[in-house]
Formats: C-alpha cells, sequence, structure tokens
C-alpha cells in the first residue's frame, strides 16, 4: 500500500482509538447545528422571505454548511506547529517522506471518519425534523460545487499548515489559530450566509479567501450563482490557493532554514 | 571511510526572547544576540562497521554533530561526507540508509499497536514483503517484543516502547546509525539487553554506529573507540583501553573490613577515598596494585577484597580537566 494512503488508514484507526473524544466532538457539531437551525425556522416567515431567503433555502444552507464543514474543516494538521515546537519533526526529516503530504494525508483520513458521521448525523436529522429543504438537480451544477468544495479543502489545509509554522518562531502557535478560527466563523458563513450583509461589506469580503471555504460551496449548489460568478468565484479562490502555497513554501524553507540552524 | 568529518563547526546564534507571543512579536524587532560554540571544528573519519562511542558532558556538542550528520543540522563552517553523501541535503537515497533513534523523542503511534508504525515505515522506506517479515522476526526476537507489537504504544512501559522505537529505526537495516541516548530512562537489565542488542546488530549487518550516551556502562561494553568531546571540541578520540591507561594509571581497591581499625594505622602513602567502616576504598597507582592488596590482607582482617578498574566516570572528568 501506498505510505500516504497507509497514514490516512492509521490516522483513521487512530480516530477509532480517540472514540470518546471525536463522539463528543460530534455532539457538540450537531448541537451547534441545531442551534443556528431552530434560530432560523422561527425567524422565517412560514410562506415569506428573509433577506432573499425562503424557509428550504435557508435551511439547506445551514444543514449543507455542516456538510461542507467536514470536507473542507475537518482536520489534524492544526497539530503542525505542536510538532515542530516539541522538535518531533526531526522524525520526518531524517526520512524520505514528503511532510505536508503526510500531514495532507492525516487530514483525509480524519476527513473520510467526519463526512461518515456527518452523512449520518445529517440522515438522522432529516427523517427527525422532515426539514423543507432543496434538492439540487442540475448535475453540472452539483459537480461545481464539488470542485469547489475540494478547493475549499485545499485552501483550509494550506491555511492550517502556515499557522502551523509559527512554530518555527514561536511556541504560541495557538493564539493566532484563536484569531484566526473566529475570523473564519464569520467570514466563511458558518453562521449564516454572507449575501445577507450590507452589499460593500460582502463585496469586501468576496475579494478574502474566507468566504470560499463554506460559503461559496453552498451558494453554488443552492444554485443562486450565475454561471460567470461561478467561474469568477474558482479564479478567485484557485489565485488564493495560489498565493497561500507560495507563502508556505517561502516560509517552510525560511522555517527549515531556522530549524536546523537552532536545533530542537 | 563512510563518515568523515573535517573542521566541523555549529555555532548557534541564541537571543533571549520575552515569554509569550507579545515577547516574539518584539522579539522580531529587536534581539539580543550571543553566539554558543556547541561544536567547534571537529575533524574525525568513521570506518564501515565501526562502533564508535560518543562521549562528553551535557550541552558538549554530542548531540549537535549528530545533528548535523543526519542532516538535521546546518553546519556553520566545516566539510561532512555520510555515505558520499552531503547530509544536510537530505537526499532520498541518503535517507533510506540511515536512522537516527533520539532517545527523547518517539516516532511510534501513540494509540495504535507498534506493528502498524512498522507496516508504514515499511512502505516509507520500500521494504519488500519478504525482507519486512524477516526482519520483524529476528529484531522481536532479539529485544523480546513478540508479543508486543500487537498492543497500542501507550499501553507499553517505557523499556519496552524504547525496544519498538529501536526496531522502526532498524527495519530498513541502515548502513549507518545514530543513538543518542538509547538507553535513557531505563531499567538496568533492560540497559544490559539493549547493549547486547547494539553490539549483535553490529557485528551480524556490519552496520557502523555511532553512539552517544550518559551511561559510562554503555560506553564501556560496546565501543571499542570512543571519542570525548567538551565545549564542542574533541579532547580525545582512540581506544578506550588508552584512554582509561592515558589518563587513569590507578586503580580502585575496596575492602570489606571484619574489625574495625584506627584510620591512622592505614599506610599515609595510601589514597583514601572514603572509609567508612566496614568500608574502605582507595586509590592506588598501577604499579603499586599488588603490593598494596597484600599488605592490606596480612595487616587487616578483612572479609572481601576486590581490585577495579578507575572509574571510567571519573577518568573522563580528568580528561575534560
Amino acid at each position: 500500500m501506498n505510505k500516504y494512503l497507509l497514514v490516512a488508514k492509521n490516522t483513521w484507526y487512530e480516530t477509532v482509538a480517540y472514540r470518546f473524544n471525536f463522539v463528543m466532538w460530534r455532539i457538540r457539531v450537531v448541537f451547534q447545528l441545531l442551534t443556528v437551525y431552530f434560530l432560523w425556522l422561527a425567524i422565517i416567515p412560514e410562506n415569506g422571505d428573509f433577506l432573499g431567503y425562503t424557509k428550504p433555502l435557508m435551511l439547506t444552507y445551514v444543514l449543507g454548511t455542516s456538510l461542507i464543514a467536514s470536507i473542507a474543516l475537518a482536520s489534524r494538521s492544526y497539530g503542525i506547529g505542536d510538532e515542530i515546537n516539541n522538535g518531533n519533526l526531526s522524525n520526518f526529516l531524517i526520512k524520505p517522506i514528503n511532510y505536508f503530504l503526510y500531514w495532507f494525508s492525516k487530514d483525509m483520513g480524519d476527513k473520510a471518519m467526519n463526512i461518515l458521521f456527518s452523512v449520518l448525523e445529517l440522515t438522522m436529522l432529516f427523517l427527525l425534523l422532515h426539514p423543507p429543504i432543496f434538492i439540487q438537480t442540475n448535475i453540472f451544477i452539483i459537480f461545481l460545487a464539488l470542485i469547489s468544495s475540494v478547493i475549499a479543502l485545499i485552501l483550509y489545509f494550506l491555511f492550517n499548515i502556515l499557522l502551523g509554522l509559527i512554530g518555527f518562531w514561536s511556541p504560541d502557535v495557538w493564539a493566532p489559530r484563536f484569531i484566526f478560527i473566529i475570523l473564519l466563523n464569520f467570514f466563511a458563513g458558518s453562521l449564516f450566509p454572507l449575501d445577507i450583509l450590507p452589499k460593500s461589506v460582502f463585496y469586501f469580503l468576496r475579494a478574502l479567501p474566507f468566504t470560499y471555504i463554506l460559503y461559496f460551496p453552498l451558494k453554488i449548489y443552492l444554485g443562486q450563482l450565475s454561471q460567470i460568478e461561478i467561474y469568477i468565484g474558482v479564479f478567485i479562490s484557485a489565485i488564493w490557493v495560489l498565493i497561500i502555497y507560495w507563502f508556505v513554501r517561502i516560509i517552510w524553507a525560511k522555517g527549515i532554514a531556522a530549524y536546523t540552524a537552532y536545533g530542537r | 571511510m563512510i563518515i568523515s568529518v573535517s573542521h566541523l563547526s555549529k555555532y548557534y546564534q541564541a537571543y533571549q526572547k520575552a515569554p509569550g507571543f507579545l515577547g516574539s512579536v518584539r522579539s522580531l524587532i529587536s534581539r539580543k544576540y550571543t553566539t554558543v560554540k556547541a561544536v567547534d571544528g571537529i575533524s574525525f573519519e568513521i570506518d564501515t562497521g565501526e562502533l564508535v562511542g560518543f562521549i562528553g558532558p551535557n550541552g558538549a556538542g554530542k548531540t549537535t554533530t549528530l545533528k548535523c550528520l543526519s542532516g538535521l543540522l546546518y553546519p556553520t563552517n566545516g566539510k561532512i561526507s555520510v555515505l558520499g553523501f552531503t547530509p544536510f541535503e537530505r537526499k532520498k537515497e541518503f535517507l533510506k540508509q540511515i536512522s537516527f533513534v533520539m532517545g527523547q523523542k518517539n516516532q511510534l503511534w501513540w494509540e495504535l499497536p507498534a506493528l502498524d508504525t512498522l507496516l508504514l515505515n515499511k512502505e516509507i522506506y520500500d521494504v519488500p514483503n519478504n525482507k519486512f517479515d524477516e526482519v520483524i522476526k529476528e529484531l522481536s526476537k532479539l529485544l523480546e517484543v513478540e508479543d508486543l507489537l500487537k498492543i497500542q504504544v501507550k499501553k507499553l512501559s517505557l523499556g519496552q516502547r524504547m525496544k519498538c522505537e529501536l526496531i522502526a529505526s532498524l527495519i530498513h537495516f541502515p548502513k549507518v546509525l545514530f543513538l543518542d541516548e538509547p538507553t535513557i530512562g531505563l531499567d538496568v537489565v533492560m540497559q544490559k539487553k539493549l547493549r547486547e542488542f547494539i553490539k549483535e546488530y553490529n557485528k551480524r549487518y556490519k552496520a557502523t554506529i555511532i553512539l552517544t550516551s550518559h551511561y559510562m556502562d554503555d560506553v564501556e561494553d560496546l565501543c571499542k573507540r570512543v571519542i570525548v568531546v567538551n565545549r564542542g571540541k574533541i579532547v580525545f578520540d582512540g581506544n578506550l583501553s588508552d584512554l582509561i591507561k592515558r589518563y587513569a594509571p590507578y586503580k580502585i581497591i575496596s575492602v570489606t573490613l571484619e574489625e574495625n581499625i584506627d584510620p591512622k594505622s592505614i599506610d599515609s602513602s595510601l589514597e583514601v577515598i572514603t572509609f567508612l567502616y566496614p568500608r574502605l576504598v582507595l586509590k592506588v597507582k598501577n604499579e603499586k596494585v599488588n603490593d598494596t592488596a597484600s599488605q592490606i590482607l596480612k595487616n587487616f582482617k578483612t572479609r572481601d577484597l576486590t581490585i577495579e578498574d578507575a572509574d571510567i566516570e571519573d577518568v573522563i572528568r580528568r580528561v575534560y580537566e
């Protein structure tokens, strides 16, 4: 078996070993989901809309973010910073293995488990709540939504690495990460669809990478974007992937130089 | 020549930093530097199949040297060649032939059985199936861990884990093996087993091994040749027996007395290390050992008398001075 596949598989097993932790985490996700779900259920009038969102659209948005989050956000790579800090990075530098691919594989193993649970949870919610939801029937649109989910996944992974690389210079890898998580929660649209914000704010946000992590893939799925808008969005997010990747490369090279100059 | 090091230096720019994130930010703007010479112009060569002990006090530069040799550190000055490679480039072909066991760092996946890490390493190092089965069988037998490989690593004891770590590091039959404090934290029995294993591995696979240790027993038991470093410089490079001869021209005589004696009755030309009835320990020049021993047996009622080589730690201490 390929080494990276094996890393993903081992991570999957590891998640099973951390059963209790994992189940608690999923329970938290479900409660968060329910809170937002019932909030919008109460706000939007039965046959009208709220800021352009009908009940089915908004509820699909809310439930959809949960699924996309398990694809894009679920990750292990937040451990990079600690690993650099405690010097365990050395174990990888002396092995013929690509460190980023190693962590990417770990993330994939973790995601596989999270996606599985997310699907199970959503199925249960559907059976229990019978929410009015919007089902996209256009295969091409679904395909585009998937593509942008993959871009979201890569973007988030790169962000995670970038934040982890702080570990080369500072033991405080968590402080910046918390700031990032707060920014992300707001700007990625996990609480509400971003287009209910004032237009000027929204336009500004569209130029930032955050919106492409949750909001954008869902908007595609909901069929609320024109083809041109989709292509522009995919283009902007792809540019961000390149920019952040470029940053990661440069900072990694500098970090490794510092690490191998200083040693841990 | 499998390893050759010439005029290797490694200086650190250490800077003082206030703790915390703000301290880090502040230190980005202004820093106070001091240069630490961890390794300062050392040269040596090691042949295929040698088992060399690297000894020295804390902070002498032992680990730093090993890190330079394995490619983890970028040398400030000097040339290193290991297996014909420049370690710092960390070429795939180089990494596939070396291994670095760091007693204080672990590579085993904590939540999984050790076997899962071994299987992963098998893929990382492209070890063929039959070779893998063979090496696992052999190494786990040598280290007596056959039953432990399928148990979660977190449930193993420190010693058991260390043995599994060692197997994980040897799965690809490294030609050059760096061992940094491999016996740290192990009990005496386990230390001994691990040493026997290292010896056996060296012999059987003609592997070149460099080992650092705080435990002199490790070095005494394993290494014919030692390199003593202090403050980043080599102070001795040669056979361990020569080291003892040169720096310790004396032996230790330990006597267990039958009856208490007046300390004044001990020959004043003898150097007493400790005298705490019933135990008397003397330090005696090599050429006088026989005379002194027979004198003691004649003059005092003794229950037991042993003659030992100089305490190697004491010898090493003399080298530093």
